[in-house]
């Protein structure tokens, strides 16, 4: 299973407002990549352009999913969904007069996934026994972390070749924050899925990336080829660290 | 003085009627309810379904059940038809509220003059033998022409249920009204799925148009008698819950039947929008809004 994606040379604005300019950045099979940034630096912009929500003016995005390269520019949300590049949209996107368990099958919407519906339910519960007591419950009469969960959940039942994570800590308690992101670790771990993450804790980013981007004012500023030079950054102690 | 006789009829009957009400109701409820679609010409569109029952009936000598078989087909076709033009000329361009309010009430109109021009204005009927029989349970009464659209509109709201709770197509119709983007971050087409979803609301309508020819004789505008009561009940239901929609169908017939007992049959009409307010008043998610 070798699923990458390789974004090349990337731009995009929202009319005359530059959103991304020339943003280049890899993630490689099985690698957990953090895209660090805060508010309105374009981690969601860049999202938005791999899931075909945004058309970039310029550059290219390649999934190459078992074994078959694809270039996402241009094709339909849906088709990008098909092949299996799911997100884990900013805010959430729940729909939240249905259940939670009607939120899950929802996921598995995606044609390749339904035949795995059943396992990815088990599993999913099992890896959020809170979501299994609150099966019945409406999702949106949830808890921000709760939801946060069935966010993450809904992803799983998509069988994801390519994992997009926008902003999962965002609105939440700092110890629910933590949850999250154990959440995700314990994902990773459990599939071995590759994992894009835009978020702007990077203390709780840090603990389940290999390796990281910084990107400000639309532009990859710096690139962390581990935790440790991330960490050692000048440009992360100024933005992060207050030093 | 009112007989013991007297109110069990009259509530038995408002039963049955409610209970055809809500197969009336029960596309509104999707269009209107799940999809946001103020389609006001859907009792229009019940009323060509009988004609369509009707013209089956008497070309080829079908019973209008049967002819429901054929109608919702067609009907399906045209639904998908219709939210084409819709989509294409108001929701795309996101002015669909009131222009296509006024789309709808055009297409209503528009519908009822061709009936007119087809069949003039007198009352067509079924000449299904059971239209004036009628099975006797000790004092209460239950014509076949009120039982029959009874079971039929139950069985329409059990198949759409069905289908919309059950299947993934279903599932994603009941979120597509709550959140476009999320539906299409999991790969369906918010836009093809509320096509299907309109198109299933108009071949609802056939169907409940067959179920009128059974209960009465019809005729072109007929239809407008239920535009209050279907959109009364689409809200007492709770937008988009079909189960709450024959709830609430059910006690408009009873409350309706009651009142035309004790105030005068001129009142009935009233009930529906007074029971509408007063709900809306004390519950405004509706009575059984989720």
């Amino acid at each position: 299973m070798e699923n990458s994606l390789a974004i090349s040379g990337l731009s995009a604005s929202y009319g005359h407002v530059l959103a991304l300019q020339d943003v280049s950045l890899t993630v490689e099979p099985g690698e957990t990549v953090a895209l660090l940034g805060t508010n309105g630096n374009g981690k969601s912009s860049l999202m938005k352009c791999v899931m075909g929500l945004l058309r970039p003016s310029a550059g290219s995005i390649v999934a190459r999913i078992d074994g078959e390269s694809i270039d996402l520019v241009g094709l339909a949300t849906e088709e990008i969904v098909g092949r299996g590049v799911i997100l884990v949209p900013e805010g959430r996107h729940l729909l939240p007069k249905l259940s939670v368990e009607e939120n899950l099958y929802l996921g598995a919407l995606r044609r390749q996934a339904r035949p795995h519906i059943r396992r990815n339910l088990e599993a999913s519960y099992d890896l959020f026994p809170r979501l299994a007591e609150r099966r019945r419950q409406a999702a949106g009469s949830m808890s921000g972390g709760e939801q946060q969960m069935v966010a993450l959940a809904r992803a799983l039942m998509a069988e994801p070749k390519i994992l997009l994570i926008d902003e999962p800590s965002v609105g939440l308690a700092p110890i629910v924050v933590k949850l999250v992101i154990d959440a995700i670790a314990e994902l990773k771990a459990r599939l071995g899925l590759t994992v894009l993450m835009a978020e702007q804790n990077f203390h709780q980013a840090i603990r389940v990336a290999d390796r990281g981007y910084v990107i400000v004012h639309g532009s990859i500023e710096f690139e962390g080829r581990s935790t440790a030079e991330l960490r050692e950054n000048e440009l992360v102690r100024k933005l992060y660290l207050g030093g | 003085m009112v007989s013991f006789d007297l109110l069990a009829n009259a509530v038995v009957s408002g039963v049955l009627l409610g209970g055809f009400y809500a197969g009336v109701a029960a596309g509104a409820t999707i269009s209107f309810g799940l999809l946001d679609i103020a389609n006001i010409a859907h009792p229009a569109f019940v009323v060509f379904g009988a004609y369509g029952a009707f013209v089956l009936g008497q070309r080829f000598g079908l019973d209008p059940l049967v002819a429901a078989l054929f109608v919702v087909p067609v009907f399906y076709l045209a639904g998908l038809a219709v939210h084409q033009v819709y989509h294409r000329a108001f929701e795309r361009r996101g002015d669909d509220s009131m222009r296509g309010l006024a789309f709808f009430f055009g297409l209503m109109f528009v519908g009822e003059v061709v009936l007119i021009l087809l069949f003039g204005v007198d009352y067509r009927y079924t000449s299904a033998a059971y239209a004036s029989t009628s099975i006797k349970i000790g004092p209460v009464a239950l014509p076949l022409r009120q039982l029959i659209p009874f079971l039929g509109a139950l069985v329409i709201l059990a198949a759409a249920q069905l289908f919309l709770s059950r299947t993934f197509i279903g599932r994603a119709i009941l979120g597509v009204a709550q959140d476009a983007t999320a539906i299409r971050l999991m790969g369906a087409d918010p836009v093809r799925l509320k096509r299907i979803a309109f198109a299933i609301s108009i071949a609802l309508a056939g169907a409940a148009g067959a179920l009128l020819l059974v209960l009465e004789p019809v005729e072109p505008a007929i239809g407008r008698e239920f535009i209050g009561r279907v959109f009364a009940i689409a809200v007492l239901g709770g937008m988009g819950s079909l189960p709450g929609t024959w709830i609430a169908a059910v006690m408009l017939g009873v409350i309706e039947n009651l009142t035309s007992i004790f105030a005068g049959a001129s009142w009935a009409p009233a009930v529906s929008f007074g029971f509408l307010l007063l709900t809306l008043a004390v519950r405004p998610s509706g009575l059984f809004g989720r």
